[in-house]
């Protein structure tokens, strides 16, 4: 028996997707341990091995793959606990960093300030030498200043260094000479070189990019030494595989080169999942939104495909490579009640993650949390939280919203319970509102995919705030991204700049650079065992004198024919679908600025179960009654709780409803009525309201 | 799925939706614009209107540009009612008849469901150049408007689809440079974005639906508006502020006298004891100077109000003719916009006695550096705004620093730094230094934002500009 694993290690979990090659899937769950994820990661093996009734290094070593989503470097950047890091970078302009290039984003509020640079103004040193926009040595490389750079910061104790220099995507000698001295005298300092992470033209999205690469660096690096050690201590010998922020694959190694492609590993693998299942229902298209102990977040599946952004920020600092469009909001189980100066209710930001965890968990937290009231509220089993692994202690959940909520506001404590529900759901809703209506587009239009533990008892509340007709929760609801990362592709985007007229560009050179780069790709996906390799292939061009491209993906047999009339003519047409206008009768010439490819390494898709076929009664799986808190009526009611895991597909459920799994509960509200697919989704349908 | 009723919820995703489209609207200028004032700095605004000309919403990355446009699309709704077609575009930019700069020119193209005119698009941005005595549009010797400037009052350069090129040669005959026609294709282009998104809402909404949510739109905005004046203190508040020489006359100086009443639910900006008009060029225009007025007192209240013509209705602004905020046909005006910063320092002086909480302390005043010249590595003529070396700090607020180089006030963070290496691939200059200038904020408790220091090399010499200062609290 061969098993392929996908773990996805969150501020408070660490879920586990395990399928075997028998077709079995299972979802697991962990505590995270933040001080060393890698601990949380080797007992979520241990909790599988146990299920699978294996010793821990037969379950190791009978598993092939690993594929890892990580949040060690975006709570790097958010908690500012990256490497201490220095920047080398050109004379004269080394606040790039800081004052990217004078945006304020909040254009009329002056209360709005700069955030904070990951590399202070006296860590990043100035060092002479320059090159003009073609490359060409205006002055040489002074390798005294760098030596003397060097020198200031290896005294300040620094362990990473960025090197960006003005016009290296053009020549990146001088990069390389100033590296090679940083490598010669700090050898065990992290370095991140901008002609590496990302040589094309455009300084500050260069430098803010390089930056952040050298600031995660470390972090990244000691972590998955830790990782593939302590893998390999239980007896791992199979692949293990990293997701990135573009939703591909790549081994350790690679991301190691560009840190700053895993800032959004954790979530990057949900939309993949969210497709397949949305995809059940016939739906292209679909809102994912992921309620963790932590956070909440929210981002779109438009044609299938996770939304991308090339323009991504984090925490407000640039990352100008291909990323997830995502938004991200404090509120998860974990979200702490509270009462702000104005007297209001608050729920999050802040979040009693996994150490103390809510009251309910009985590990000295105080304060009451979301889950707390959910327990209070009665969605929640004390018995079966986690599949009855974890006890939860409801006088401690009653204590702690009495004291910090329902007596501050003299309210019953159920009110005040059911004040943290609304308030927290508000919350979503809104971070939902962000990926949607900020953008212009109807939530309404889309079903919303549910993922995270505690997102299937909070789904049905958001749907109705924001109208939203259908809500599917998947099987592997809890551990979505983690299943969605064995659904991923292994994949690598290159891009180099190659400058002219295209007119004039020589077609045989192009093919070289492009041969270069797929050979690159091929090496890296044979290294990491890919089965079947695609290469798309893009061209930024523009017309002559405009300063900014159009990505024109291309098929190869224009490039392999030199068919620059074909090439102009699909321009034309893409620059008119998105700017409105075109020049072709004009007669306006093109401009070839870089060259793009993008190498996918299909994996071997694991199958996911299908589910045996029933009738519509599922009173057969009914457990009993529970007494819940009813958000239409607003009292409690004796609600049916069913066992989630004998659904049939076919079943139909109305609301009010529980539904129990081990690893989440789904609360179908009175509005909602549930019907289960061959996936084993329940897909639940707002029903008509009467007037 | 059956069309939505005009509820709350569809009235914000409307809201929204227009937003987003001028959005895209300012992306496709950013993204298709030759000149680097505008692909660079993005010195440009876009804007969706009702068939009136009322704004529905903008994108204000320059906010001194931004509120001519609507009073400009209100006098063209006007002028040529029964004649505006589809597949008409206009072009304007004359300063007498509400344009804010000679060198601002604006896009307006007119959105037809079937027959029925149903809104406008319209983009503006600074174009390199504008004819007139010199290269670029700053003429400090002109004293009257043709020594500046074309004029464009309202025309059709479309008519029903169809270019009208004598008019269109007629009017680029007069500019210096080719790259103007092509940065006014893409002012086109934008507002062709913006038609083409204006018609998806209506096909998915219904034009009735959306007519309905534009009016509770405006209602919400106005409520917004009106509850942010009714927490100023009523009453009548002056201040004053100095405008340091005209450009013609040594040692000369102007008062902007303002006058802020706040009577129930509207606030009023009388100026009409501030100084005459100049004999230079140092001239506002109305919709500049009134533009400066509502940017400084957006910068007061609620930033998230959504910006449409409710959240103006409870403003008025008064501005003689004659004045220096509103000179007289034909006087020169290029500098009007420059204005801004003593004119917020007036209202933020008449202002601070009442709500302290709520003003800055002045912000950098201009340092406007224009270069031309033919550029050696291109072979072609060049113009461009230093917009690097012009943005200093913002005013500290109470209890709060100022934010580094950002200013001028006019722009309040939405004008950007010309990336340097753009900068050096697009003019002859080689950047020597761009970094924060020590020491440079106003000291104080809480310090202004600081300035920056600027200096490059072109390639006909060593050029140095500015640092730009801003004031402590």
């Amino acid at each position: 028996m061969k098993f392929r694993i996908g773990i996805d290690v969150g501020g408070t979990f660490t879920d586990l997707f395990l399928w075997a090659e028998d077709g079995t899937v299972g979802s697991f769950k962990v505590l995270s341990t933040p001080e060393d994820p890698s601990l949380g990661v080797l007992d979520g093996m241990r909790v599988m091995a146990e299920a699978r009734g294996m010793a821990v290094v037969d379950f190791a070593r009978a598993t092939a793959l690993i594929v890892h989503g990580t949040t060690v470097t975006t709570n790097a950047v958010l908690t500012r606990g990256g490497a201490r890091t220095a920047l080398l970078t050109t004379e004269g302009v080394r606040d790039a960093l800081e004052m990217r290039r004078g945006i304020r984003e909040r254009q009329y509020d002056n209360r709005f300030q700069n955030v904070v640079p990951l590399v202070p103004r006296h860590l990043r040193r100035p060092v002479a030498g320059r090159l003009d926009f073609r490359g060409e040595e205006i002055t040489p490389l002074d390798l005294d200043s760098v030596r003397r750079a060097i020198e200031d910061v290896r005294k300040d104790g620094v362990t990473s260094v960025a090197v960006c220099f003005m016009h290296s995507y053009a020549n990146p000698a001088h990069e390389r000479a100033a590296t090679e001295l940083v490598r010669a005298a700090l050898p065990d300092v992290f370095t991140s070189v901008s002609s590496d992470v990302l040589p094309v033209i455009r300084f500050y999205d260069r430098v803010s990019t390089t930056v952040l690469s050298a600031y995660v660096g470390p972090v990244l690096r000691s972590y998955l030494q830790n990782l593939t050690a302590r893998l390999a201590g239980a007896g791992f010998t199979g692949v293990l595989l990293i997701m990135q922020s573009n939703g591909g694959l790549a081994v350790p190694e690679i991301t190691e080169r560009t840190p700053a492609s895993t800032l959004l590993s954790g979530p990057a693998g949900g939309p993949r999942a969210a497709a397949v299942f949305a995809k059940e229902q016939g739906r292209d298209d679909c809102i994912l939104v992921d309620m963790g102990g932590t956070s909440f977040d929210a981002s779109l599946v438009r044609r299938g495909a996770a939304t991308l952004r090339h323009d991504g920020e984090i925490d407000r600092l640039r990352i100008a490579l291909p990323m997830l469009d995502i938004v991200t909001i404090g509120a998860g189980g974990g979200s702490i009640g509270w009462i702000d100066e104005g007297g209001l209710l608050r729920v999050g930001p802040a979040s009693a993650g996994a150490k103390p965890g809510p009251a309910c968990y009985g590990r000295g937290g105080e304060r009451p949390t979301c889950t707390d009231a959910d327990l209070v509220l009665g969605y929640l089993d004390p018995e079966y939280f986690a599949g009855g692994r974890l006890r939860l202690d409801v006088s401690a959940a009653r204590r702690a919203i009495e004291q910090h909520v329902a007596r501050p506001l003299s309210l019953a404590l159920h009110e005040a319970a059911a004040g943290m529900y609304r308030v927290i759901n508000a919350n979503m809703a809104n971070g939902v509102r962000e990926i949607t209506v900020k953008r212009g587009l109807d939530p309404r239009e889309f079903p919303l995919i549910v993922a995270g533990g505690a997102g299937p008892l909070h789904a049905c509340m958001i749907a109705s705030e924001l109208g939203i007709p259908m809500v599917i929760v998947p099987a592997a609801a809890s551990t979505l991204c983690a299943t969605g990362m064995l659904l991923s592709d292994l994949q690598h985007d290159f891009v180099r700049s190659v400058v002219g007229p295209l007119a004039e560009i020589d077609a045989r050179r192009l093919r070289e650079v492009v041969a270069e780069m797929t050979s690159d790709g091929e090496r890296q996906l044979a290294a990491e065992g890919a089965r079947e390799v695609e290469h798309q292939l893009a061209l930024d061009l523009r017309y002559l004198k405009q300063y900014h491209e159009v990505t024109l993906p291309i098929a190869r047999e224009l490039l392999t024919r030199g068919d620059w009339d074909g090439v102009a003519k699909a321009f034309h047409a893409e620059h008119d679908r998105l700017y409105g206008y075109q020049l072709a009768a004009e007669g306006t010439g093109l401009e070839l600025i870089n060259v793009r490819v993008r190498c996918v390494g299909r994996t071997r898709r694991p199958e996911l179960p299908r589910l045996q076929r029933g009738g519509r009664d599922a009173s057969r799986v009914k457990k009993g009654m529970r007494s819940a808190f009813v958000p239409e009526t607003g009292a409690f009611a004796d609600v049916p709780v069913y066992d989630g895991h004998r659904l049939l597909a076919g079943n139909v459920i109305p609301g009010p409803a529980l539904l129990e799994r081990t690893d989440t509960t789904i609360f179908l509200s009175g509005a909602y009525l549930g019907e289960v697919d061959e996936a084993g989704s329940v897909v639940l349908s707002a029903q008509e309201v009467q007037a | 799925m059956t069309k939505p009723r005009a509820d709350k919820v569809l009235a914000s995703i409307l809201g929204n939706a227009f937003k987003a489209i001028t959005d895209e609207m300012s992306r496709t200028m950013e993204m298709t614009t030759r000149s680097p004032i505008l692909c660079e700095a993005k010195d440009f605004v876009t804007g969706l209107y009702d068939a009136d000309g009322r704004m529905l919403e903008q994108t204000e990355n320059l906010p001194i540009l931004s509120f001519s446009l609507s009073p400009v699309c209100k006098h063209i709704a006007d002028r040529f009612r029964g004649d505006v077609h589809p597949g008409d575009v206009f072009f304007h930019n004359d300063v007498f008849s509400l344009g804010n700069q000679n060198n601002d020119v604006a896009a307006f193209k007119p959105i037809f469901c079937g027959d029925t005119l149903v809104g406008w698009a319209a983009a503006k941005g600074h174009m390199a150049d504008i004819g007139g005595a010199v290269r670029g549009g700053y003429n400090p010797n002109a004293t009257e408007v043709w020594q500046e400037a074309l004029r464009i009052p309202a025309v059709k350069v479309y008519e029903r689809g169809k270019l009208r090129k004598d008019v269109w040669d007629l009017i680029f005959a007069n500019i210096r440079l080719p790259i103007v026609q092509e940065d006014m294709r893409a002012e086109i282009g934008a507002c062709t974005v913006g038609e083409r998104r204006f018609l998806a809402l209506i096909d998915k909404y219904g034009f009735d639906v959306i007519l309905d949510l534009e009016k509770q739109l405006f209602e919400a905005s106005r409520k917004m508006m009106e509850a942010e004046i009714a927490r100023i203190p009523q009453g009548e508040y002056c201040g004053e502020s100095t405008v340091y020489y005209d450009g013609k006359n040594a040692g000369s100086t102007y008062k902007i006298r303002v006058r802020v009443k706040v009577a129930g639910r509207r606030i009023t900006f009388d100026y009409s004891r501030t100084d005459p008009q100049t004999n230079g060029f140092v001239n506002g225009t109305y919709t500049s100077s009134a533009s400066a007025t509502v940017l400084t007192f957006l910068q007061m209240v609620n930033p998230d109000i959504p910006h449409n013509d409710g959240m103006l209705q409870p403003i008025e602004i008064v501005i003689p003719e004659g004045t220096i905020l509103n000179a007289a046909y034909p006087a020169a005006t290029t500098f009007g916009n420059h204005l801004c910063p003593p004119n917020a320092d007036a209202i933020i002086r008449a202002l601070a006695p009442v709500v302290p909480e709520r003003v800055s302390a002045g912000w950098n005043q201009l340092l406007c550096s224009l270069s031309t010249g033919v550029n050696p590595h291109r072979k072609d003529t060049y113009v461009d705004i230093l917009f690097m070396g012009l943005k200093g700090g913002s005013g500290a607020m109470d209890s709060i620093d100022g934010y580094d180089h950002i200013g001028m006030i006019d722009a309040s963070g939405g004008v950007l730094d010309q990336d340097y290496e753009m900068f050096e691939q697009q003019t002859p200059h080689t950047l020597i230094k761009h970094e924060l200038l020590t020491d440079s904020a106003g000291a104080g408790q809480w310090r202004g934002g600081l300035g920056v220091e600027t200096t490059a090399g072109s390639a006909c010499g060593r050029s140095t500009s500015s640092a730009a200062k801003a004031r402590r609290s």
